[in-house]
C-alpha cells in the first residue's frame, strides 16, 4: 500500500558531520503526500538536525534529500526559492521579526511573494489569524503578546503562501497543556482541511498520539523505527517503549553509566 | 605563541574573504537585481536613512564642535609664540575638513550605528529571524544589509559635511570669544586657506568609512553564533573591526591623495 502513495519527501541514507560527531546517521525515510508525520527522539537526538536538512537550512555530508523529486542540496538557489515558496515552518520560539507588527508578519512572505493588492493581502491576513483564533491582533507586536499566541502567528504566517509542505518544529513546546492542545488540533484541522502536509518534530508524546498518521523514532542520530500511531504503540522495540512510558530506565540511558551519589559526595 | 598567530593569520583572512563575499552580495542585490525585479524596500531605507542619518546629526554635531574648540585653543598655544593667532582659523578648517571631520564622524557612527546593526542582526539571527526569512524565501542580505548599506552611504557624507560645518564654529566661538579675532577676520582667513580639494577628498573618505561601517556590521550580526554572548561579541568585534578598518583606510587614502597631489 505505501508503494503506491506518492512520497512528497525522500531521504536517501542521509548522514550529517557537526564538528566530528554524527549528528544523522545514514537515515532513510519517506513521507507521503497529505499525511502528518511526526519525527520523535529525545533532546539531542537530531531531530531538529533532520527537519533542517529538509527544508535545505543545512546541506547532508551523505546520502539526499528529494523534495518534490529534487534534491534538495544540489538544485541552485533560485530553485531552492522556489522550493521554500511552497513551504511554510514554524519554529520553536515562533521566529516572528520583532520590528514587524502581528499583520506585517503574517503578509510579509504574501507582499514579497505575490503580486496582491494591498487590501487584498490584508483581508487574506485576517483570514488566517481568524484561522488561528487571533483576529484583532493585527496592530500587536511580538514583544506584546503571550508565547502562545506568538507560536498562533508563526502558524498563520507559515501558511500565508498556501503551502503544500508545513514544518513544526517543537509546536508544543513551552505552551501549557490547553494551549498545547489548541496548537495539535490547529495542525490537524490545517492539514485535513487545507490538504497539507505536516511534518512534525516533537518530544510531546500527548501531541503525538492526538495528530500523527505516521510517525519516525530518532535516537542518536539513527532511525530506530517508523510506522503508523498503532504500530508504533504495539512495537516491541525498548527504545520505543521507554520513550513512550517516559521511564528513566531503559535502552536510553543519559548517564552512560552508573552514578553513585555516596561516592560523588563521598559518604 | 606561533600556532596563536597562526590562527590569528587564518581567522584575518577568513573575515577578509567574508567581509568581500558579503560586499559583493550587497552590491549584487542593490545593483543587479533591481533589474530582475527584485527590489529594495524603499520604505525601509528611508526608515534608517532616519536613524542613521537624523537621529545621529546631534551626536555628530557635538563630537565635531568640540573637536573645533580644543583644536583652536590647542593650536592658538602654539601659534602665540609667533604672534600667528589669526591662522587658528584656517588650521582649523583645514585640518577639519581634510582629516578630523571625516574620521571623527565615522567614529562616532560606527560605535552609533555599526553597533546597533550588528547588535539587531546578531539577535535576529540567534532568534532563528534570519532563519525565517530564509525559508520564506526572503534573502537577508537584500532584506536586511542592503537597505542599511544604502542608507549609511548617503547619510555618512551628510553627517561629514556637518562635522565639518559643526567643529569651524566651535574654532569660531573660540578664535571669537577667547583669542579676540574679529569675526569677518575670522572667517575671511579660514575660508583663504581652504581649498575645494580639502573639502571634496574629505567627503570621499567618508563614502568609504559608510561602506566599512555597513559592511562591518552587517558581516558581524549575520554571523553571530551562540545566544546572547554571541551577540555582545558580535556587537564588540563589529566597533573594533571598524575603528581598526578605518583608520587603515584613512591613513591608505591619505598617502593616495598626498602623493597624487590632490
Amino acid at each position: 500500500m505505501a508503494g503506491k502513495k506518492q512520497a512528497i519527501i525522500s531521504l536517501k541514507n542521509v548522514s550529517k558531520v557537526f564538528q566530528n560527531r554524527k549528528v544523522i546517521n545514514d537515515v532513510s525515510l519517506d513521507i507521503y503526500k497529505g499525511e502528518t508525520f511526526v519525527i520523535m527522539g529525545c533532546s539531542g537526538s537530531g531531530k531538529s538536525t533532520l527537519l533542517r536538512l529538509m527544508t535545505g537550512a543545512i546541506k547532508p555530508d551523505k546520502g539526499e534529500v528529494l523534495v518534490n523529486g529534487e534534491d534538495i542540496a544540489k538544485i541552485s538557489n533560485r530553485k531552492l526559492d522556489e522550493a521554500r515558496k511552497t513551504f511554510g515552518m514554524l519554529f520553536q520560539y515562533s521566529a516572528l521579526l520583532d520590528s514587524l507588527t502581528v499583520e506585517e508578519n503574517v503578509s510579509l512572505p504574501l507582499k514579497e511573494h505575490s503580486r496582491l493588492a494591498d487590501h487584498i493581502i490584508k483581508i487574506i491576513v485576517r483570514m488566517k489569524l481568524s484561522l488561528v483564533g487571533l483576529k484583532g491582533y493585527e496592530s500587536y507586536y511580538p514583544s506584546q503578546i503571550s508565547g502562545g499566541m506568538k507560536k498562533r502567528v508563526g502558524l498563520a504566517r507559515a501558511i500565508a503562501l498556501d503551502p503544500v509542505i508545513v514544518f513544526y518544529d517543537e509546536p508544543t513546546s513551552g505552551l501549557d497543556p490547553v494551549v498545547g492542545g489548541v496548537t495539535d488540533k490547529l495542525i490537524k484541522d490545517l492539514s485535513e482541511k487545507l490538504l497539507i502536509t505536516s511534518v512534525v518534530v516533537t518530544h510531546d508524546m500527548q501531541s503525538v498520539f492526538k495528530i500523527s498518521d505516521r510517525i519516525a523514532m530518532i535516537h542518536e542520530g539513527a532511525l530506530i523505527e517508523t510506522g503508523t500511531l498503532s504500530e508504533i504503540k504495539k512495537s516491541k522495540n525498548p527504545y520505543l517503549k521507554q520513550f513512550i512510558s517516559g521511564n528513566h530506565e531503559g535502552p536510553i540511558d543519559f548517564f552512560k553509566e552508573e552514578i553513585d551519589i555516596k561516592e560523588i559526595l563521598n559518604i | 605563541m606561533v600556532s596563536s598567530i597562526g590562527r590569528m593569520i587564518i581567522n584575518s583572512i577568513k573575515e577578509a574573504v567574508g567581509l568581500t563575499a558579503l560586499l559583493l552580495d550587497i552590491v549584487y542585490w542593490i545593483v543587479i537585481a533591481p533589474f530582475c525585479g527584485k527590489l529594495i524596500h524603499v520604505r525601509t531605507v528611508f526608515y534608517q536613512m532616519m536613524f542613521v542619518g537624523v537621529r545621529s546629526a546631534l551626536i555628530v554635531f557635538f563630537v565635531t564642535f568640540f573637536t573645533g574648540m580644543v583644536l583652536a585653543m590647542q593650536s592658538a598655544y602654539q601659534l602665540e609664540q609667533m604672534g600667528a593667532t589669526i591662522y587658528v582659523a584656517s588650521l582649523v578648517a583645514v585640518s577639519l575638513c581634510r582629516e578630523l571631520g571625516p574620521v571623527l564622524t565615522a567614529l562616532v557612527i560606527a560605535g552609533r550605528v555599526g553597533s546597533s546593526i550588528a547588535a539587531e542582526l546578531g539577535t535576529m539571527k540567534v532568534s532563528e529571524q534570519i532563519e525565517a526569512l530564509e525559508i520564506m524565501a526572503i534573502n537577508p542580505v537584500r532584506f536586511l544589509a542592503a537597505p542599511r548599506f544604502i542608507a549609511l552611504f548617503f547619510m555618512q557624507p551628510c553627517l561629514t559635511v556637518l562635522g565639518n560645518i559643526a567643529g569651524m564654529f566651535g574654532g569660531f566661538i573660540v578664535g571669537v570669544y577667547s583669542l579676540n579675532i574679529k569675526p569677518e577676520l575670522y572667517i575671511q582667513t579660514g575660508f583663504k586657506f581652504l581649498a575645494l580639494k580639502d573639502i571634496y577628498t574629505g567627503v570621499a573618505k567618508s563614502f568609504v568609512f559608510a561602506l566599512i561601517i555597513a559592511l562591518v556590521g552587517c558581516y558581524e550580526g549575520l554571523n553571530t553564533k551562540g545566544g546572547a554572548e554571541g551577540v555582545g561579541r558580535a556587537t564588540t568585534q563589529s566597533v573594533v573591526l571598524s575603528f581598526i578598518l578605518i583608520i587603515l583606510a584613512d591613513c591608505v587614502l591619505t598617502a593616495i591623495f598626498y602623493f597624487s597631489g590632490v
